[in-house]
């Protein structure tokens, strides 16, 4: 059943993931175990997309057979048994305000066993800074589309680093219009165009954090 | 004073031709950054510049005055992508062409659900933003299929745009957006006097759009039309076929306005594997590009992202169907494969010129015209037009130079 349910989100059969998934649970299965299943299934769908065989659609259906299942799967979960490997604040940085790429990273993120909080689209750098305070995250993640975003990221490393908080930190930025030069530019650890690099460029991340 | 800027704007517009012929011109054409630096450089507001069109002009003025392109594609009109307006009024062909980019004011008027204008929904100092959202339900496709016209204007607008939510309040909406379309146009008019005054070629230019990138924009959402195509796959490819005649209705309207350039800025794109792609997008797409080169145009393709997986698809179209500009795709190795049957646009990341020395941007041009310039059809630009405002002008500058010495 479990294996059906694998291979059912892995092709995009939308309605019998999420169908099995439902009869698994109600036949007493172990919600952990399906949880587990999933997680798997994300991670073989940006495997496929890294190879070039998945294209950006298979993401987002892939994140929102994910996030149907999750639906029903984890208020079964007691909260607090479900291991975290790493923390993520997340947002759109100042002046941009769109939340697509940011929002299919999330669910992959998730899909990868982080605890991420998200703080929204057109974020302040200050926001960000109390973000980090407050939650003491292992990575930042900063996503933009428009190329204003750009300097934003800038600015908000900046402030980071004014705060006193850069070197606790990974930073990464996402989103269409980054790259090398612009991971350079910003100052920041590692940077991603797809939200399947950006997950496993923050599991990279976490084993280069100073414990 | 005035023959040197006809002269200027001839050889300009001729290097132009010659790379969209496939010709080898004198000089690689640039095409120049714009965006918010423009503004910027005259030291305005994002606000100010969607607002106030004489400081608007000026600031233009100043910007392409000192940095000078072939092409300044990306450095005018301040306006959003209304492609869902233009087809609601394809039967009308007067109007339908004025609404292919909103402004500010006019978003103020239809009081619309898919911008955010700065001094607006954002602060003063962002750029204008595209955001979309879903304004037809999954079950409303066989009305769309039925009288795409009719239900985008009767029943999608009326949900996209506040002011435009009862028959009431639409009727003096539209009196107060004919107002605003000809200030536009008064502004158009102007811009087309600076530019010739500079020494620009006036080219008048149109536009077409994906079909399925107009549902996806402005009336399914992004995500909602990429599951729609899992889940009602036959619905979605009947919608596509239905929007093609409103769309090239639009698209010949500007026949009446003497443009022979149509310019299409794709979406979805790279969202796409090729099996979709071809399923779904490119069939819509490509008819409409090949009538609008039997009526005699050249058409303006946008790829954004990266368009690597599609690039051969582009070989169905007539060869001298027109430009090919990507965002992402590696220019040098689109060349290879569309040499001889298409011009290619772009070449310059964006991140390069905010982020990069005067010193590598020379270096990059150079090494990228050496293996682009022999054979002609190729034209120099940033992968997007958009600089933000804090880009160093002298990186602008650095970048004009290096086509100067490489060009």
């Amino acid at each position: 059943m479990l294996e059906d349910i694998l291979k059912n989100i892995v092709e995009m059969e939308e309605h019998e993931a999420i169908n099995k998934a439902k009869e698994y649970l109600e036949g007493g299965g172990d919600p952990q175990k399906l949880l587990e299943v999933c997680r798997d299934a994300m991670g073989e769908v940006g495997k496929r997309f890294e190879q070039g065989e998945y294209f950006l659609s298979e993401l987002i259906l892939g994140g929102e057979i994910f996030k149907g299942i999750m639906e029903f799967t984890l208020p079964k979960i007691k909260s607090g048994s479900v291991q975290k490997i790493g923390k993520i604040v997340l947002g759109t940085v100042k002046e941009d305000v769109h939340n697509i790429g940011k929002d299919i990273f999330k669910v992959f993120a998730e899909a990868s066993g982080f605890e991420v909080i998200d703080i929204g689209i057109d974020t302040p750098e200050e926001k960000f800074v109390e973000a980090v305070k407050e939650h003491k995250p292992d990575i930042v993640g900063m996503s933009c589309l428009i190329t204003a975003g750009v300097t934003s990221m800038k600015k908000t490393v900046d402030k980071l680093k004014e705060a006193g908080l850069r070197d606790g930190i990974k930073i990464i930025i996402g989103g269409g219009r980054v790259d090398e030069s612009v991971k350079e530019y910003a100052g920041a650890d590692a940077w991603a165009d797809d939200a399947a690099k950006g997950v496993r460029l923050c599991k990279q991340l976490l084993d280069w954090r100073v414990d | 004073m005035v023959s040197n800027a006809k002269e200027l704007a001839e050889k300009r517009l001729a290097r132009l031709m010659a790379a969209m012929n496939l010709e080898e011109p004198d000089k690689v054409p640039l095409a120049g950054v714009g965006g918010d630096i423009v503004p910027a450089y005259s030291g305005l507001s994002m606000y100010e510049y969607c607002y106030d069109s004489e400081k608007a002009l000026k600031a233009m003025e100043n910007f392409l005055k000192d940095f000078p392109c072939d092409w300044p594609f990306a450095a005018s009109v301040s306006g959003l992508d209304g492609r869902v307006f233009n087809v609601a009024f394809s039967e009308f062909p007067d109007i339908s062409i004025n609404l292919t980019f909103i402004t500010g004011p006019m978003h103020d008027v239809l009081g619309d659900k898919y911008y955010r204008y700065p001094g607006r929904e954002i602060s003063e100092d962002s750029s204008p933003q595209f955001i979309g959202g879903s304004f037809m339900e999954a079950d409303e496709y066989d009305k769309l299929i039925e009288d795409p016209v009719k239900f985008i204007a009767e029943t999608v607008l009326p949900r996209a745009c506040r002011n435009l939510e009862t028959p009431r309040k639409a009727m003096a909406t539209m009196v107060r957006l004919g107002t605003e379309i000809s200030k536009f146009n008064a502004m158009m008019m102007q811009t087309v006097g600076l530019m010739q005054e500079l020494g620009y070629p006036a080219m008048a230019l149109g536009g077409a759009y994906a079909p399925l990138d107009l549902i996806g924009d402005f009336l399914r959402g992004v995500e909602n039309l990429l599951l729609d195509i899992r889940r009602y796959p036959d619905k979605v490819k009947a919608a596509t076929e239905a929007l093609v005649e409103p769309i090239m209705n639009y698209a010949l309207a500007h026949k009446n306005i003497g443009a022979t350039l149509a310019f299409i800025p794709l979406h979805l794109n790279e969202y796409l594997s090729p099996k979709l792609y071809k399923e779904f997008y490119w069939p819509t797409l490509k008819e409409v590009i090949v009538r609008l080169v039997n009526e005699g145009f050249k058409v303006m393709v946008f790829f954004e992202g990266r368009h690597d997986a599609h690039l051969e698809t582009i070989l169905e179209l007539p060869k001298g169907w027109g430009v090919a500009y990507f965002e992402k795709t590696d220019v040098v190795k689109a060349k290879e494969v569309l040499k001889g049957h298409t011009c290619v646009m772009g070449g310059i990341p964006m991140g390069l010129i905010v982020g990069g020395t005067p010193a590598q941007i020379d270096e990059y041009v150079k090494n990228l015209l050496e293996k682009v310039k022999p054979g002609g059809g190729f034209i120099l630009a940033p992968g997007v037009g958009t600089a933000p405002r804090e880009t160093p002008v002298e990186n602008i500058k650095a970048l004009i130079e290096a086509v100067e010495k490489y060009g």
